[in-house]
C-alpha cells in the first residue's frame, strides 16, 4: 500500500513539530525517516498511524483520505520505541490480542488464531516462548513479539518508531539484518524511524532526511551520503571535516589560503565547505605545510589527525594505506581535496 | 571474620541494629496494639453475653447497618470517581491540571468538620439550596444523603491518588498500541488499562472502604445524630461512651477495628497470594 503525505503541519504549543510536509512512501518498500531528536520524524509516523491529528495538511493510504480514520480503520501495524507490550498478558496473548478483539463477525474461530500465532511467533523465531510474560525476556526478544503483534493483524503498512534504540549494539545489528531479510520475503510497505545514520543507510530502500520539521532530502543511501543536497544533511551523515571558506571567482578559499577548492562560478560570499575524511589525500612531505597530530589505527581503517595553518583535518585511509606511507605523530605532510561540496550563506 | 568483613562493614553494629528494631517494636506495641487490646478488654469486661447484647441492640444494628450503606454507596461512587480522575490527569494535558490535582487532594488537607460544614451551608434548612430543598420536600442534611456526600468527599482521594502515580508511571502506549491493534475504546480499557492498575485499584478501594466505614468528623456534622436513624459506628460509639455505657460503646468500637483488621489481612494476603504478578504489573 502506498502512502501519500501532502502539506501536513503539526504545532505542540508554540513548537512545530511539522511544517508542510510532502512525501511519497512507495508500494512495498522499506522507508527510514532519519533525522535528530526533534526533527518531527516521530509526529509524522504517529500521524500515519492515527495516533495523533495534523493541523493542516492530507494524508492518503492507496489513494484514500485517512486523516478521518480511526487507528483501528487504518490497517497499520506500529511497533512502538519501548515496544509497549501488554505486561499482564503473555507473549502468546500480546501477538493473539488484535485477533481477539475484532468484532464477532469477523473474528477467526481460537484454534485458527492459536494456528496463526503460533505461526507468527515462529516466525519471529520465538516459538517456545509463548507462555512467558514480557517481564522475562530480553531487549531482542521484546522487540520481535511486538512486530509479531503488529504483524497479526495482517496490516496493510508497518510503522516502526526506532526499532532498534533501546538495544544494544550487538543485537541492534543482528536485529536490523533480520527485520530488513524478513521484509524482503513478506514484502510490506514499512516505514521506520531512527536517529542512527548507520540504520538508516544499511536498511532502508530510500531514506528521508528530516530537520525541524521539514523534509531536508529523499533518496536512496547512496544519492543521500555521495549527494548530500544541503549542509544539514552533509552535517548529518557521515563524518565530515566543516571549514568556514571565502568563495570568489570559482575557487573557495579556506582559512588564509592553505587549501582551496574550485567551485561552481556562481558561488560568491562567504560559505561553508565539507569535505569527507576519506576524500582527503596525505602525503608526507620534509617540508609540506601539514602536522600529523593524531593517529587512530582500529580494524581495517586508519584516521590521521592533522594540523594545517590553524585548522584541525581529519583524513580517513585503509589501513594497508597508511602502513605504506610510513608517518608517525609529528611529522610533516602535505594535504590534498580530492572531492568536496561548499555551500555559501 | 573475614567472610563476614563486608557485609559488617556497611551494615550498622549489632546493638545499633538491635535498638532500633525494640523502638519501633515498643512504639507499635504501645500505639497499636495496646490500644487495641484495651478495645476488646474493655467491650469483653462483663462477659461475652453482655458484649453481644449491646450489638444486636436495635440503634447498634441500625448505626451498623446505616453504616454499611454509607459505604455501599460511597466506596463505588468513588471508584468510579476516582479511575475517571486519574485517567484524566495522567493520559491528557491540559490547562488547569495541576489545579485539578490540588483539588484531588483537597480533601485531605482540609478538616473534616469543615467539610461536613460546608454541607450544612449549602445544603442546610439556612443554606444556600436549603429553601429549594424544603419546598421540594428533599432532605439532605440530617439525613442519610448527607452523610453520603459527606463520606463520598472526604475518601475522594483515596482511589485517585493511588492510581495516578501508577498510570503515569505506565503511560499510555499500551493503550495506544492496543487501540492500532483494533481494539475499541470500551476493548482498551478493560482488556488493557484495568488490568494493569487492578491492584493499585484494590488498595485504593480498601483505603477508601475503611475510611468510609471509620470517618467521625464530617459526618458528625451533618447526621445530627438521630438515634436509630442517621447514626453510623463512629458516631455510636461516641454517644454510647458519653453516656458512660462503655461494654456497649468498646463493643462496638471492636467492630470497627475488626473492620480494619479484616482490611489489613485482606491486603497482606492479597500481596501474598499475587506478590509476582504485582511486582510484574509495576515494572515493565
Amino acid at each position: 500500500m502506498a502512502i501519500q503525505v501532502s502539506g501536513i503541519t503539526k504545532q505542540f504549543g508554540t513548537y512545530r513539530a511539522l511544517d508542510s510536509v510532502d512525501l511519497e512512501v512507495r508500494s512495498g518498500e522499506l522507508l527510514a525517516l532519519l533525522g535528530p531528536s526533534g526533527s518531527g520524524k516521530t509526529t509524522l509516523l504517529r500521524i500515519m498511524a492515527g495516533l495523533e491529528s495534523p493541523d493542516a495538511g492530507s494524508l492518503q493510504l492507496n489513494g484514500e483520505e485517512a486523516l478521518g480514520l480511526k487507528p483501528r480503520d487504518r490497517q497499520v501495524g506500529f511497533v512502538f520505541q519501548h515496544y509497549a507490550l501488554f505486561r499482564h498478558m503473555t507473549v502468546f496473548d500480546n501477538v493473539a490480542f488484535g485477533l481477539k478483539v475484532r468484532p464477532r463477525a469477523q473474528r477467526l474461530p481460537s484454534a485458527e488464531i492459536k494456528r496463526r500465532v503460533m505461526e507468527l511467533l515462529e516466525l519471529v523465531q520465538l516459538g517456545h516462548f509463548a507462555e512467558r510474560y514480557p517481564a522475562q525476556l530480553s531487549g531482542g526478544q521484546r522487540q520481535r513479539v511486538a512486530l509479531a503483534r503488529a504483524l497479526a493483524i495482517e496490516p496493510k503498512v508497518l510503522l516502526l518508531d526506532e526499532p532498534f534504540g533501546a538495544l544494544d549494539a550487538k543485537v541492534r545489528k543482528e536485529l536490523r539484518r533480520w527485520l530488513r531479510k524478513l521484509h524482503d520475503e513478506i514484502h510490506i510497505t514499512s516505514v521506520f524511524v531512527t536517529h542512527d545514520q548507520e540504520e538508516a543507510l544499511e536498511l532502508a530502500d530510500r531514506v528521508v532526511v528530516m530537520s525541524q520539521g521539514r523534509i531536508e532530502q529523499i533518496g536512496s543511501p547512496a544519492e543521500v551520503y555521495d549527494h548530500p543536497s544541503s549542509a544539514f544533511v552533509y552535517e548529518f551523515l557521515g563524518q565530515v571535516n566543516r571549514f568556514d571558506c571565502t568563495v570568489e571567482g570559482g575557487v573557495a578559499r579556506i582559512g588564509n589560503g592553505a587549501l582551496s577548492i574550485t567551485t561552481d562560478e556562481t558561488l560568491r560570499g562567504s560559505g561553508i565547505a565539507y569535505v569527507r575524511p576519506h576524500d582527503l589525500g596525505v602525503a608526507p612531505a620534509a617540508a609540506g605545510p601539514g602536522r600529523v597530530s593524531g593517529i587512530h589505527v582500529v580494524g581495517p581503517d586508519a584516521r590521521v589527525e592533522i594540523e594545517l595553518d590553524g585548522l584541525s583535518l581529519e583524513a580517513e585511509m585503509d589501513r594497508e594505506r597508511f602502513t605504506s606511507l610510513g608517518m608517525v605523530v609529528g611529522d610533516r605532510c602535505t594535504v590534498q581535496i580530492d572531492r568536496a561540496r561548499v555551500f555559501t550563506r | 571474620m573475614p567472610a563476614n568483613a563486608t557485609a559488617s562493614a556497611l551494615s550498622d553494629p549489632a546493638w545499633m541494629r538491635r535498638l532500633l528494631i525494640a523502638t519501633a517494636l515498643v512504639f507499635l506495641a504501645l500505639f497499636l496494639l495496646l490500644p487495641l487490646v484495651a478495645v476488646f478488654a474493655e467491650a469483653l469486661r462483663r462477659g461475652v453475653s453482655a458484649y453481644w447484647a449491646a450489638l444486636v441492640e436495635e440503634d447498634a444494628l441500625a448505626a451498623i447497618k446505616l453504616t454499611l450503606i454509607v459505604a455501599a454507596i460511597a466506596v463505588p461512587a468513588n471508584l468510579v470517581f476516582g479511575m475517571a480522575a486519574s485517567w484524566c490527569v495522567a493520559k491528557f494535558d491540559f490547562r488547569g491540571k495541576n489545579l485539578l490535582i490540588t483539588l484531588i487532594d483537597l480533601p485531605f488537607s482540609v478538616s473534616p468538620v469543615i467539610s461536613g460544614l460546608i454541607y450544612v451551608l449549602l445544603f442546610g434548612l439556612n443554606g444556600l439550596m436549603g429553601p429549594y430543598l424544603k419546598s421540594h420536600g428533599i432532605q439532605i442534611i440530617f439525613a442519610v444523603p448527607g452523610l453520603v456526600l459527606a463520606t463520598i468527599f472526604v475518601t475522594f482521594p483515596f482511589v485517585a491518588r493511588e492510581l495516578i502515580p501508577l498510570m503515569q508511571e505506565q503511560g499510555s502506549e499500551e493503550e495506544e498500541a492496543a487501540l492500532v491493534l483494533g481494539a475499541s475504546g470500551w476493548q482498551t480499557f478493560w482488556r488493557v488499562t484495568l488490568p494493569n492498575i487492578k491492584w493499585g485499584l484494590l488498595y485504593g478501594v480498601l483505603l477508601c472502604n475503611a475510611r468510609a466505614m471509620g470517618e467521625f468528623g464530617a459526618v458528625s456534622v451533618v447526621s445530627g445524630h438521630v438515634r436509630g436513624y442517621t447514626n453510623t459506628m463512629p458516631l455510636h460509639v461516641e454517644i454510647l461512651y458519653n453516656e458512660y455505657n462503655f461494654v456497649a460503646a468498646f463493643a462496638v468500637a471492636s467492630v470497627l477495628a475488626m473492620l480494619a483488621l479484616v482490611t489489613l489481612v485482606a491486603k497482606t494476603a492479597l500481596e501474598w497470594r499475587f506478590g509476582a504478578e504485582l511486582a510484574a504489573s509495576r515494572h515493565k
